[in-house]
This record gives C-alpha cells, structure tokens and sequence, in this order.
C-alpha cells in the first residue's frame, strides 16, 4: 500500500534529537567574524574582563554554530541542505523562510551546550509559483549547568 | 510615533557568505555554488536566513551597546539577498516601558536593499539591565 506525504511525515514530528558540543574561545572569534562583528568583547581576553561579563562571550545568535548537525556528506541531501529539514515532501529545492531566536544568556568559552532539535511542524500551501512546504524546526540549547541558553524556532520552505 | 534607532549598512561578500556556512557547517549549495544556486532559479548564491539575522541582531547591539540585552529577535525573509550588495538594516521603536523592575524596548526592524527592496523583516525585544 502506497504510503501519503503526511503517513511519512508523522513519524518524524516532535522526535528529539539530541548533540552535545563544548564551545572554544576560537568558535566564538570565529563567529564574530563570520557576522561581521568587531565588539572586542568577542576577540580579547583582558577587555572582555572589564566588561559587565567579565569574560569573553558570543555574540547573541551564536548557537547557530550549533544547529546543525554535522553528519557526513553522504547523508545530506543531494543539495547539501541541512538534516534536519530531510523530509520526505515532494519538492526539493530549498530557501530558509525565517526564524525567532531568543537568548537566555550569552554563550562563554568552556561552556557545554547541549542542542536538542525537534521537527515541530511541516505545513503545506500553493504559492504563486507552485506549492510549498514550510518545514518547522525548534532547537533549545541549555549549558552544563541546565541553564537554558537559547531557543531556535526556524522556518524553512521547499518548493518544487 | 515611532523612534528610529541609526541604521547599519553592511555589504556581505562572496567570503563572508562562505564564512557564515563554514561556522554553522550548513552545506547547502545555494551558499557556495553560483551553478547550482542559477539551476534553482536564483540569481547567485545567496546570503543565509541565520547571517540575515545576525545583521539585525548588530543593528540592535550597536544600538544598546552593554546597556541592554537582545532577549528575543525575530525575521523573516522576504527576497533573496547576494554578495556584492549593500544591505541597510534599519530599527523603529515601536513600545518601550519604563516600569522600575523592568525596562524594556520592542523595534521593528527591516534590511533592504539599495534598491529599497525590503530583504527581511522582523521584531527586536530588548531588555535594559
């Protein structure tokens, strides 16, 4: 019997995933370098000590790094798009729609994130180019000491 | 009325792309392959959703510096954006308390193009420490 969109789908709504990743001084420079951003309070040490934080920390996105997984190559997609949006919808090329992205408390170097992802949603709707699927995305991230951290609800769409 | 908060302009280029999809090990080819970005029907490789956001959360902490917290940033994209073009990111304060226990700022922010073409939308809540 032929298996619908939505009877594949199903399975994989609201399954967790979960990585651990212990965040380096060199991530965060990084980062910062990646966006653009210049703040010292991202790049030296002896600063950073003067600042309300008294360390260095991560520009406020930055579990971003973190989001998605590094799974080999071969188990992407053939557009190398992430994992976690590999649904089986029949469309299959993709943009990122939008995202919420709160911040709990800025990420230090040692820190040990733990990112748990969860497909929340996948939506369809006809677009003036054809029909598109919005596939939901939320990611928390909480540190070593169970803090919360960040939380990620990001909204990508395939369309055909 | 609304407040308006200065503006950042950013212009990304091919290196900042492929930085931003290094740092996050997105993979996807509409990021680094101008062929495979054309083959879907774009006009380059285009700047990421996440990098987008970036630009808008320095548009606020250039704004707040360490007075403030950027709690919660919110966008969506609305037109592709590709290296070589200047970005502006704009922010208007929409509401603001200054309740004694809570300080707070909500904007709304944009980033568009030179041609006005709005790239992506969103909102910024603030918290004052």
């Amino acid at each position: 019997m032929e298996t619908t969109v939505t009877e594949s789908l199903l399975p994989l709504i609201g399954m967790p995933k979960v990585r651990h990743y212990e965040v380096t001084r060199r991530d965060i420079r990084h980062f910062a370098q990646a966006i653009g951003e210049e703040d010292p309070v991202h790049f030296d040490e002896d600063y950073a000590k003067t600042t309300k934080y008294g360390a260095i920390v991560a520009p406020p996105l930055f579990c971003q790094m973190l989001t998605f997984e590094d799974v080999s190559p071969q188990q992407l997609p053939e557009d190398g798009s992430p994992i976690e949006i590999d649904v089986p919808v029949p469309a299959h090329r993709t943009v990122g729609g939008g995202s919420s992205y709160e911040i709990f408390r800025r990420v230090r170097a040692g820190d040990r994130i733990t990112a748990t992802s969860i497909l929340r949603d996948v939506f369809t709707k006809e677009g003036r180019g054809g029909r598109l699927y919005f596939i939901v995305v939320e990611t928390e991230f909480s540190n070593q000491d169970n803090e919360p951290v960040a939380r990620e609800t990001a909204t990508y769409i395939k369309r055909v | 009325m609304t407040t308006p908060i200065p503006e950042l302009i950013v212009r990304p280029d091919p290196m900042q792309v492929f930085m931003f999809s290094a740092v996050t090990w997105n993979r996807h080819h509409i990021h680094y392959s101008k062929d495979a970005a054309l083959r879907e029907g774009l006009p380059d490789v285009v700047v990421q959703r996440g990098l987008l956001g970036n630009f808008l959360s320095r548009l606020i902490t250039n704004w707040v510096g360490d007075g403030a917290e950027l709690r919660r940033l919110a966008w969506k994209v609305t037109r592709s954006a590709v290296p070589g073009e200047n970005i502006i990111c704009r922010g208007r304060i929409m509401e603001r308390t200054e309740a004694p226990d809570q300080k707070y700022v909500v904007c709304k922010v944009t980033a568009s193009n030179t041609n006005e073409e709005l790239i992506a939308s969103g909102d910024a809540f603030v918290i004052f420490t």
